[in-house]
């Protein structure tokens, strides 16, 4: 509940107009509030109030890192305003830097019992070659290799476990070829050789 | 036999055959299977079965030439199991341990040659010594003086690919004008001090990890 204080009265309260000026009844409503703010100046303050009051006063302040770290994890506003156009640049130029295309990447991270196997065979007229092994099911699709250059020399190193592991290369698809240059070879069981890889921890050979 | 290892053998029976499905002959499917339920029964690695029909089917065999590429395979993994107990390799063998025994045979190692090797690396996995006594063989040198060899570097403390290096230093020797009985003989004298194969560099630049499976 409240009440708006007439100005008049407001101003004789606080001394800047003599109380003569106010009409009877205002006087009657001033003596009643100064009578009331002496009832109140005599009510003992509640006990421990001074030390509560004290205590926000007098709480420490905060060093220069600590409210930095608040200032961090607090809640800001932000607001971003972003063209279109330059959302598909970021877009594209993050998509640039964390794809690399085959051959170009660094080296990869290998487990314990993992080598990387190099496959390269000498195919002039091919228009494509790829490895097949039990690692890749013998899928033809799935392991291409790639001659950038166009001299003929395809190749594609593929990370594989350690030890031996039987392949062959199938040339445009459909012609399907023993490494010449593997050294190792095996009778498949139907009626080719596979080539044998030994790879190991880290390469192959 | 178990209700719990019967369902066992029979969701691996279903997911070998989602794998096989469409990339092997109809007409196969059958012998494969039949020759996949038995090695799964007598505990050998199924995965060389799958792997070496899905060669068949990639490759466009005749069904039965599957079927038996098939049953050889399975035949070499249990004598390669065998082997390694025989030679008293610590069990229970992982695949790929199986595996490496029964390629060197199928590379030409007899039995006999075998177990002289798997009885010298009891404790290791023998895959590179297997191969490379293969390796020696292959090349032109005796079956037991590449044995002999190979098991000379392990008792002087090479292990895993490093023995590919032995094989390599002996074919080295001949090429430089050595007869196989002298460059065994020099290898044997220089052992373990045997030079590893450098790595080319950028040998493993770009290396991407081979997708099994899909369509």
């Amino acid at each position: 509940m409240s009440q708006d204080l007439d100005p008049r009265i407001h101003r004789v309260l606080d001394g800047e107009l003599d109380r003569a000026a106010l009409r009877p009844d205002e006087r009657t409503q001033v003596e009643r509030l100064e009578a009331a703010a002496r009832a109140l100046s005599d009510v003992p303050a509640a006990p421990g109030l001074a030390d509560r009051v004290m205590g926000v006063i007098r709480r420490p302040i905060r060093s220069p890192v600590e409210r930095f770290r608040q200032w961090l994890t607090a809640r800001h506003p932000v607001t971003v305003s972003l063209r279109p156009v330059y959302s598909v640049i970021i877009a594209v130029l993050l998509i640039a830097l964390l794809w690399r295309g085959p051959g170009s990447g660094p080296a990869p991270l290998l487990g314990e019992h993992e080598g990387v196997a190099q496959f390269v065979a000498r195919f002039p007229e091919a228009h494509s070659v790829a490895v097949v092994g039990a690692f890749n099911d013998w899928r033809p699709e799935a392991t291409p290799l790639s001659d950038d250059d166009h001299d003929g020399v395809w190749d594609a190193r593929v990370i594989l476990p350690t030890g031996s592991h039987e392949y062959m290369f199938v040339v445009d698809g459909e012609r399907w070829v023993s490494d010449p240059m593997a050294g190792r070879y095996v009778d498949d069981g139907f009626g080719r050789q596979n080539a044998v890889m030994e790879v190991r921890p880290g390469r192959s050979e | 036999m178990t209700p719990a290892l019967f369902l066992f053998f029979l969701l691996l029976q279903q997911n070998d055959g989602a794998r096989l499905a469409g990339h092997v002959p109809q007409a196969a499917l059958a012998g494969v299977h039949a020759i996949i339920t038995r090695a799964e029964q007598d505990s050998l690695p199924t995965e060389p079965l799958v792997e070496k029909a899905l060669e068949g089917g990639a490759k466009g065999a005749p069904p039965e030439m599957i079927v038996t590429a098939v049953g050889a395979e399975a035949a070499r993994l249990r004598t390669s199991r065998d082997l390694l107990r025989t030679a008293g390799a610590p069990g229970p063998y992982r695949t790929s341990e199986i595996q490496s025994v029964s390629l060197a045979m199928a590379r030409g190692l007899p039995e006999r040659i075998v177990s002289q090797v798997l009885s010298a690396v009891r404790d290791t996995a023998p895959g590179f010594a297997l191969h490379a006594v293969a390796d020696l063989s292959a090349h032109g040198f005796g079956e037991d003086s590449s044995a002999a060899l190979i098991v000379a570097a392990l008792r002087m403390g090479l292990a895993g690919h490093r023995l590919l290096d032995v094989a390599a230093a002996a074919d080295r020797e001949v090429q430089r004008g050595s007869t196989r009985m002298q460059a065994l003989a020099k290898v044997r004298g220089i052992l373990p001090a045997i030079p590893p194969q450098p790595v080319p560099p950028g040998a493993m630049q770009g290396a991407t990890r081979p997708k099994k499976g899909g369509g």
